[in-house]
């Protein structure tokens, strides 16, 4: 019985470390689609953290630089995709798709030039778990998601600070009126074009910290294209979750829980084939979307560049 | 407080659309700008508000002039503006459009529940019944009107300006809206209302003032004038009358039936129970200020716009539930008022838009295939007959000036099957040449018995053109006279205004 | 004086761009210049078998890209063509396998047609949705491609798993499953000069047919189109489906002419890619073939760049990428002047 327990919070426990770079993502991609730019290049704008964090911190042997430096390519890559989108306004899907080709591209060349003739894959220290004192003692809960590392805990605080800021503070207000009616926006004086580009920047930040994320947790060492289609994942649980942060990082957790019965289906002999569960957050992703139809929930300029001068 | 500009000028593309223009306004009135479309009210009132920079001319508050180079400016001297169209964010509730872009205390944790509370004092103080909590998604059409009128109470707004406000509403709320502004008016705000409707102008002003052309014509106290002189300033006495032989036509079969045809949108009859009866050959005018369903009556008639109830009959067969491409085959023809958007492809060539029309027509397909030698050699017989000034069939017909643009439009729709024309502001914004050829092809249709529904808010045209005259007024037919020798231009100015035909004195 | 300045500088720019950062990140890993590129060259010329691959290469490029094209025609962005070229390949490597006995002449056409009827089923449900109700086509076709990806992963471990193997694939067709050689001693298969053939169908059928000139002018101005009368729903679903159906093709020829079973990998991006040649094309099917041949080249000559100085392949994903990027940051100038 307490095998099963035992079980069971290690589940929950890899299932949390699944979900984070979905929700880290997911958070920036929320913000970045109130604002009304959608952003398809979340995979390579994780990629690019990912390899960013391994090299500088391998290099310099600090985490903390690592991390940074995850933080800021994700950041860059954000920009580039604004500049694109919002001054030269141009289609906001092929300019995420080249991002994701462009990051490919550039962290496999630069991988394989520095590393290709490694003998050993350099490793990266990976973040010391820290549980938290009384909490990570609740049996089950506790294990699950009271003894994690520290950027794990930033998750939570980054899904309650976003969640806070896009439903109860002001500048949540705008964002989603940006998103809905820029023009609306435009005319009670707010800057649209800077809050997008701050949104975008944003989304880049925190798609570089999913990146990074997979670098100091769950890793610990690099190989080409790591983040393997998470990002299109997070786009899912993005839809899935209706542009809701703390609802984002339930629909992850739930992934990562597919993902974890997966491996423990296979270990107790389960003929489950990996597959279906790795179809399923596209699947269910493609129901949400179907069943959403005549009720639009998605901003309404999203995906639309503004111009001011455009007669309406 | 007083308000008051003093010879406003003001040309776009060095056309005048404001010449020497006074106005003002005080606390405590109502003021209406009355005008037909062009007549230069929005653009004034949008220079009150900074939207427009004026040419010459002062604006003064309390004798002090001041300068207004954008809505922010006029704000902070207390004028607000509520546009036709809304400027609101369905997904925000009420309170959050109101303050929106504000700074209020607490910023960025507003205290919703002050502000709140703050709308409800104004709400109940002005008889503006909102609630801040709903969604803007759910709310009517008047209830968002009273929304953007509290987005100006909340800023502390003393003049109010008011963009054809009742345009959208329906009775029982325009009742409501005038009930709230003579709280306003109480309550020491100055009011300026931007309309064409004297009806209204009658049950609510203090003052009018009349534009016309981009000049004042009238400016008094509204016991000092009456309807009919209203309506004459409005329109002017200029029109002329071409004499033409009164036309016979066979009343057996109409050609175009309308019957009871209704448009609605948003619980908002925006054509109401329209009808109409035209002839084979005949010319129907259907005069009107813009908005008040002209679009909706044309889309109605072509099949670009499913009627909510009632029917349309073409050659006696009913047509209602009749796609586009069943009723111009069946002889139909259209020429919309935005041919950018509704008629051409700005990026194709002459050809290519001729084959937009006939795309089915077995004459220019061969087995599915186009006819490229029928399609080249009618673009070239369509560019000469309508005097096309084109470099060739092949340019862009993005480079073509406007008249020639809309020569085509007209020219593609003729056909030997063509058997009602409906003409949906043909020569707006158009040269004089244009216009005239334009106008001279339409009376020849005619003559070959083709029926034409001119709808046009140039009053002129309508008279030049018409057998009979029709105003469309809040989506219902005013009334239908025949274009005589006793054909009276008042009468069509006060159905024009709101007046119903068979109300008004033979 | 100052407009044809302005033009040579539009159309010179962006080749400078992508040809400094390629000279600059061949520096940076301190490779030989004239090494690499020789090597490239080498790798399209040198001899009759690195040619044939180049084309090889840009089959199932042109062929996607072709869909493509034609969905941007009626305003279809086709992200899902990942997913169809791999549905498309089930279907075809299906018909392959449990219909091996007859044939060839026979069992060509059937596979082509079950690759190109399953590529249109794939592209049908973003397409409708999109035609009836507006939702966006982009997320949803991401999310098919997917599917697409596990479905083959699962049915080449289960149910047409080759017996005779313990890795994950289908089973080898048969010879009369495969596309026949053109140039001996070459893996060029039929398959291109079948691209070719279809490139100028598609040229026919949009510029040359009512039809084509509909799908045209529903991209070009929906409402126009709807209020002269066209039915600009069924356009879409057309293009969706004729994109997809061409995806599906781009399946068939890499399992019938290329890889002869169904593999996991057996696209690497070339759904998405062809959305690139599509747009790099500028749409038109003589731009599209171009573009997809330069592209094969580009990417046989990275191959041998590699083999030759050590330079990663990556290097021609890099390439790419800033081939876009220039291309969209081009479109806004070029407007921008336009406007001047």
């Amino acid at each position: 019985m307490s095998e099963t327990i035992l079980l069971i919070a290690d589940f929950l426990f890899a299932s949390v470390r699944m979900a984070a770079p979905l929700t880290f993502a997911g958070i920036g991609e929320s913000v970045s689609e109130t604002s009304g730019i959608l952003n398809i290049g979340v995979e390579g704008m994780m990629l690019a953290g990912a390899f960013s964090c391994f090299l500088v911190s391998s290099l310099t042997s600090s985490l903390l630089l690592g991390i940074l430096a995850g933080m800021l390519a994700g950041l860059l890559f954000g920009l580039l995709h604004a500049f694109i989108t919002i001054t030269a306004r141009q289609n906001q899907t092929i300019s995420g798709l080249a991002i994701n080709f462009l990051v490919l591209g550039l962290t496999s060349f630069f991988f394989l030039v520095l590393y290709g003739q490694a003998a050993t894959l350099p490793h990266v220290r990976t973040l010391a778990a820290i549980p938290i004192p009384l909490l990570s003692r609740i049996p089950v809960i506790g294990t699950a998601f009271f003894s994690h590392d520290i950027l794990t805990y930033m998750l939570y605080i980054a899904v309650i600070v976003s969640t806070v800021f896009l439903r109860k503070t002001e500048y949540g207000v705008r964002l989603t009126a940006i998103g809905e009616n820029p023009r609306a926006a435009d005319t009670t004086g707010i800057n649209v074009v800077r809050s997008r580009y701050i949104a975008s920047m944003f989304n880049g930040l925190m798609c570089g910290l999913a990146g990074t994320y997979m670098m100091v947790v769950l890793f610990g060492f690099y190989i080409e294209n790591i983040t393997a289609g998470r990002g299109y994942i997070a786009l899912a649980a993005v839809t899935l979750g209706r542009r809701n942060p703390a609802a984002i990082f339930f629909v992850s957790l739930l992934i990562g829980l597919t993902e974890g019965l997966q491996f423990t289906l296979q270990s107790l002999g389960v003929p489950v084939p990996s597959q279906v569960f790795s179809m399923m957050p596209y699947v269910v992703a493609v129901l949400v979307l179907l069943f959403s139809i005549g009720r639009s929930y998605d901003p309404s300029a999203l995906g639309i560049p503004y111009d001011r001068n455009e007669r309406h | 407080m007083h308000i008051s500009m003093r010879n406003i000028h003001k040309s776009f593309f060095g056309a005048p659309v404001l010449v020497g223009v006074d106005f003002s306004i005080d606390s405590g009135e109502v003021h209406s700008l009355l005008g037909e479309n062009g007549a230069g009210k929005t653009t004034l009132m949008n220079i009150l508000y900074g939207l427009y920079e004026k040419e010459e001319g002062e604006i003064a508050m309390d004798g002090k002039p001041v300068e207004i180079h954008n809505p922010a400016d006029a704000l902070s001297i207390g004028i607000g503006m509520v546009h036709q169209h809304f400027q609101l964010v369905d997904t925000l509730t009420v309170s959050e459009n109101i303050t929106l872009g504000l700074r209020e205390q607490g910023y960025p944790f507003p205290d919703r529940k002050r502000i709140d509370q703050r709308i409800r004092t104004l709400s109940q103080q002005f008889g503006l019944d909102v609630h801040p909590e709903k969604k803007i998604r759910g709310l009517s059409v008047g209830e968002r009107q009273r929304v953007e009128i509290m987005k100006l109470l909340y800023r502390s707004a003393g003049i109010l300006i008011f963009d054809e406000p009742t345009a959208v509403l329906t009775p029982p709320e325009i009742l409501s809206f005038f009930d709230v502004l003579k709280e306003l008016r109480k309550a020491g705000k100055g009011i300026v209302i931007i309309t064409h409707k004297i009806s209204e102008v009658q049950m609510i002003s203090d003052r009018v003032t009349v534009l016309r052309d981009g000049r004042r014509v009238l400016q008094c106290r509204l016991e000092e004038t009456d309807e009919a002189a209203l309506s004459n300033a409005m329109i002017g006495r200029t029109l002329t009358r071409p004499r033409r032989q009164k036309r016979t036509f066979d009343p057996s079969v109409p050609r175009l039936e309308l019957r009871e045809a209704t448009v609605c949108r948003r619980k908002l009859n925006v054509l109401d129970h329209f009808d109409l009866s035209m002839a084979p050959g005949e010319i129907v005018g259907i005069a009107g200020v813009d908005g008040n369903g002209q679009q909706e009556l044309a889309e109605a008639v072509v099949g670009i716009r499913k009627v909510t109830s009632g029917s349309v009959l073409f050659d006696g067969e009913d047509i209602t539930r009749n796609s586009i491409i069943d009723r111009m085959q069946s002889g139909m023809g259209y020429i919309p008022a935005d041919r950018h958007h509704d008629a051409i492809l700005l990026s194709m060539n002459l050809k290519q838009n001729l084959l937009l029309k006939k795309h089915l027509d077995r004459q220019y397909l061969k087995h599915g295939f186009i006819n490229g030698r029928k399609t080249d050699s009618a673009t070239k017989q369509l560019i000469r007959a309508f005097d096309v000034k084109t470099p060739s069939e092949n340019i862009r017909i993005r480079y073509l000036s406007g008249g020639n643009q809309q020569k085509f439009v007209l020219a593609r729709e003729l056909d030997s099957d063509l058997r009602l024309l409906v003409a949906f502001q043909p020569t707006r914004g158009l040269d004089i040449g244009a216009t005239d050829f334009i106008q001279k092809q339409l009376l020849a249709l005619a003559e070959k018995g083709v029926s034409i529904l001119l709808i046009s808010t140039d009053l002129q045209e309508i008279i030049s053109l018409s057998d009979r005259i029709s105003v469309l007024y809040m989506g219902k037919n005013m009334g239908i006279v025949d274009n005589d020798e006793n054909l009276s231009i008042d009468v069509l100015g006060a159905m024009m205004g709101g007046r119903r035909h068979e109300d008004l004195d033979a | 004086m100052k407009t044809w300045m302005h033009k040579l500088v539009h159309f010179v720019w962006p080749v400078v761009a992508v040809f400094a950062v390629t000279v600059l990140l061949l520096l940076l890993i301190g490779v030989d210049l004239a090494q690499a590129f020789r090597g490239f060259f080498y790798g399209l010329f040198g001899n009759t078998f690195q040619i044939g691959e180049i084309f090889v290469k840009s089959t199932p490029l042109l062929l996607a890209g072709l869909g493509c094209s034609i969905g941007f025609h009626c305003g279809f962005i086709n992200l899902g063509a990942e997913g169809q070229l791999y549905i498309g390949a089930l279907a075809s490597s299906v018909v392959a396998i449990f219909l091996g006995d007859l044939p060839p002449a026979i069992l060509i056409p059937l596979m082509f047609a079950a690759g190109f009827i399953a590529g249109g089923i794939w592209a049908f449900i973003p397409g409708i949705m999109k035609a009836k109700y507006g939702l966006s086509e982009v997320i949803m076709s991401i999310m098919f491609n997917y599917i697409a990806i596990q479905l083959i992963a699962l049915s080449i471990r289960t149910w047409i798993k080759d017996p005779d193997y313990p890795f994950p694939m289908s089973s080898l067709f048969a010879e009369n499953a495969c596309l026949p050689l053109l140039i001996p001693h070459t893996r060029l298969h039929i398959g291109f000069f079948m691209a070719l053939v279809f490139a100028a169908l598609v040229y026919l059928f949009l510029w040359k047919t009512a039809r084509g000139f509909q799908i045209r002018a529903c991209g070009c101005n929906p409402r126009a189109s709807f209020c002269v009368g066209v039915n600009v729903n069924r356009n879409i679903i057309l293009s969706s489906l004729l994109s997809g159906g061409f995806a599906g093709i781009a399946g068939f020829v890499e399992v019938a002419g290329v890889q002869h079973r169904l593999i996991d990998g057996l696209s690497s991006n070339y759904g998405y890619l062809a959305i690139m040649v599509a747009l790099l094309g500028n749409n038109h099917p003589a731009g599209v073939v171009v573009t997809a041949v330069l592209l094969g080249a580009l990417d046989i000559g990275g191959l041998a760049m590699q083999r030759q100085a050590g330079v990663p392949t990556s290097l021609t994903t890099v390439i790419l990428g800033i081939i876009i990027v220039v291309f969209l940051l081009r479109n806004h100038y070029s407007t921008r002047m336009k406007e001047a």
